[in-house]
């Protein structure tokens, strides 16, 4: 339990210390280059379905989630069924590939 | 084997724990939204003074910022003549009802001002373009209606068309001229095209009681109605139909006759005047217009907000390249996603947006890029390949006008984007220090406040920045501050 207790504090603590959610090129002073092919497809699928509300991954209408620390998969679920008032993303609308080439990308852009 | 057990047993625990929490911290991210209170850019105390302190605005690396002018009151637009002496206009109106003179404004090499010309009270004066020893202005037209000016470079000031419908909530925007054509847009009355309380906050309800949306060409309704409170104060309810004055309710199948000139419009008259001719309809509010070296024309158009009797939620603002005789979907679409049945645009709380046309003219064109919802997506210049990015739009974002236009977590726009019209990606160009992307006066900062246009200079290697000063909100109306106007140049080091 001990453990445990220390991992989720852990977690909280890297929460609220790191990953400002600010990621901009003039703040980074510097350009993003989207080098790999999933990553470039998966910012123009980001700039068509997310980037409205998530304006660069920072906040918005919605939340900052440059910030979001949940794994991917946790992501890409809560894309598919939607969370709250985000809308949940069909399959129509983006295929499991074209969701995991949006995660690239933020992944990418989380860490440039 | 035995000795595995408790392992195992832990193993399982920690899986558990592990899931519940990051679901407990998916849910804490994702928070509940009605709970959460607005934190829009405006939303401060009033301030009193301005700091101007270029440094605290971030662009990219080998560029820098100074601030070329200050002091103005509503600047709006600006442009360069043939001896590439910066021009500025001051609209003369601002949202929250203040009314000042507007001007056209010479910057002389020694940078002193000379007033070139002033406008009546009828801003805002939204646009300006130098072509052929003219300026030409575009007139938002809130007590007359809008007009499209042709100014010399004496001053004197023609008029070239008149009574254009501009006033509602949006105005008469652009101009961009072309091949002998000046371009303009032509805002909507409403926001989604059925008069409303919101519309007696915003001020002109009570001055054009009888003002509504014009379609361009004939539309039949479904007739779709709503109520809202009577604009007079009193108890009473009244029902509103789209595309009708206040309080009067339209009927199934009713069919709305089109005419020129049109809200939610592109429209052209001749350089010397004459009667518009429609270029595209459906849109909401066409802000910047922009020939593109190609002669491609795009606008930039801001999407609904969350207001009146038919709020949209999540419409974000749209760059559009403009095709002739199209129409982009208002008031039934968002880019080209149908309102009715997907719940993106449903309000939180409210009811989702029904369509309130019976049959669409097209299905509109796909967008060049979405920009930021209430980003308030402004005027634009494109890069001739001189300064960053040949044929990339730089597009100035205004900034959000929450709570009035409805909720936001955090301050949207107030910056500089530029956008790939092939691509659709968007990036920030200059954005102030800071914790978040906002206005000075939210991060106590001497950075920018509100851009609303920007212009290249006549060499393409220096972009100027237009920012309309403080403009700080209340529950309900905006509180511009006069004489917070700045002019900022952003060239190559």
């Amino acid at each position: 339990m001990k453990k445990i207790t220390y991992i989720i504090w852990a977690s909280a603590l890297l929460l609220a210390t790191s990953c400002a959610s600010r990621r901009s090129e003039p703040v980074k002073g510097r350009s993003f280059n989207a080098n790999r092919s999933e990553v470039v497809h998966g910012e123009q699928l980001f700039m068509i379905h997310c980037q409205k509300c998530h304006p660069g991954g920072e906040g918005g209408l919605g939340i900052a989630i440059n910030s979001n620390p949940a794994p991917g998969f946790v992501k890409r679920l809560q894309m598919r069924h939607g969370l709250g008032v985000m809308p949940a993303f069909s399959k129509k609308e983006l295929s499991r590939s074209d969701l995991k080439d949006i995660s690239s990308y933020m992944r990418a852009w989380k860490h440039y | 084997m035995k000795t595995r057990y408790p392992d195992s047993k832990s193993q399982r625990s920690l899986r558990l724990y592990c899931m519940v929490f990051f679901c407990a911290l998916v849910f804490l991210l994702a928070g509940c939204y009605g709970m959460r209170r607005s934190k829009g850019g405006g939303q401060t105390k009033p301030i009193t003074q301005r700091q101007i302190v270029p440094t605290d605005i971030n662009v990219m690396e080998g560029y820098g910022v100074e601030a070329v002018m200050q002091g103005l009151t509503f600047p709006t637009a600006c442009d360069f003549d043939d001896r590439n002496r910066l021009y500025v206009i001051e609209a003369g109106y601002s949202y929250g009802e203040v009314w000042t003179e507007p001007k056209l404004i010479r910057i002389n090499d020694d940078g002193s001002q000379s007033v070139i010309a002033t406008g009546s009270k009828n801003g805002p004066w939204t646009g300006l373009a130098y072509h052929e020893g003219h300026f030409y202005v575009t007139e938002g037209g809130q007590m007359e209606g809008g007009k499209l000016l042709r100014v010399d470079t004496t001053g004197k000031i023609k008029i070239l068309v008149e009574n254009l419908p501009s006033f509602g909530d949006h105005h008469t925007n652009g101009p961009a001229i072309k091949d002998g054509y000046i371009y303009f847009g032509q805002g909507a009355a409403t926001n989604s095209a059925v008069v409303g309380q919101d519309n007696a906050s915003y001020g002109w309800l009570k001055r054009k009681p009888q003002f509504h949306d014009i379609p361009c060409q004939d539309i039949e309704l479904v007739g779709q109605n709503y109520e809202s409170p009577d604009s007079s104060g009193n108890r009473s309810k009244v029902v509103t139909g789209a595309y009708m004055p206040f309080g009067t309710a339209s009927k199934p199948g009713q069919v709305v006759k089109g005419s020129v000139p049109c809200t939610g419009a592109v429209m052209r008259i001749p350089l010397q005047g004459g009667k518009p001719e429609l270029v595209a309809w459906g849109l909401r509010n066409p802000y910047g217009l922009r020939f593109r070296e190609d002669g491609k024309l795009f606008v930039t158009d801001n999407g609904y907000d969350e207001r009146g009797s038919r709020p949209v939620w999540g419409a974000g603002d749209i760059f559009w390249e403009i095709k002739t005789g199209a129409w982009y979907g208002y008031p039934d679409f968002s880019g080209s996603q149908l309102l009715e049945g997907d719940i993106e645009f449903k309000a939180p709380g409210k009811s989702a947006p029904k369509s309130l046309l019976k049959k669409h003219p097209n299905q509109p064109p796909k967008p060049a890029a979405i920009l930021g919802v209430h980003s308030s997506s402004n005027g634009f210049d494109f890069d001739n390949g001189r300064f960053f990015m040949k044929g990339e739009a730089f597009i100035a974002q205004f900034g959000d006008m929450a709570p009035s236009v409805g909720k936001t977590l955090s301050p949207v726009g107030f910056k500089i984007v530029r956008a790939n019209p092939e691509t659709g990606v968007i990036r920030d160009f200059a954005v102030n220090k800071g914790k978040k992307t906002a206005p000075a006066s939210y991060l106590k900062s001497g950075g920018m406040e509100r851009p609303v246009s920007v212009k290249f200079d006549r060499s393409g290697q220096q972009l100027y920045v237009v920012d309309f000063g403080i403009l700080t909100m209340d529950q309900k109306n905006p509180k511009p501050k006069t004489g917070t106007g700045v002019i900022w140049k952003i060239s190559k080091k």
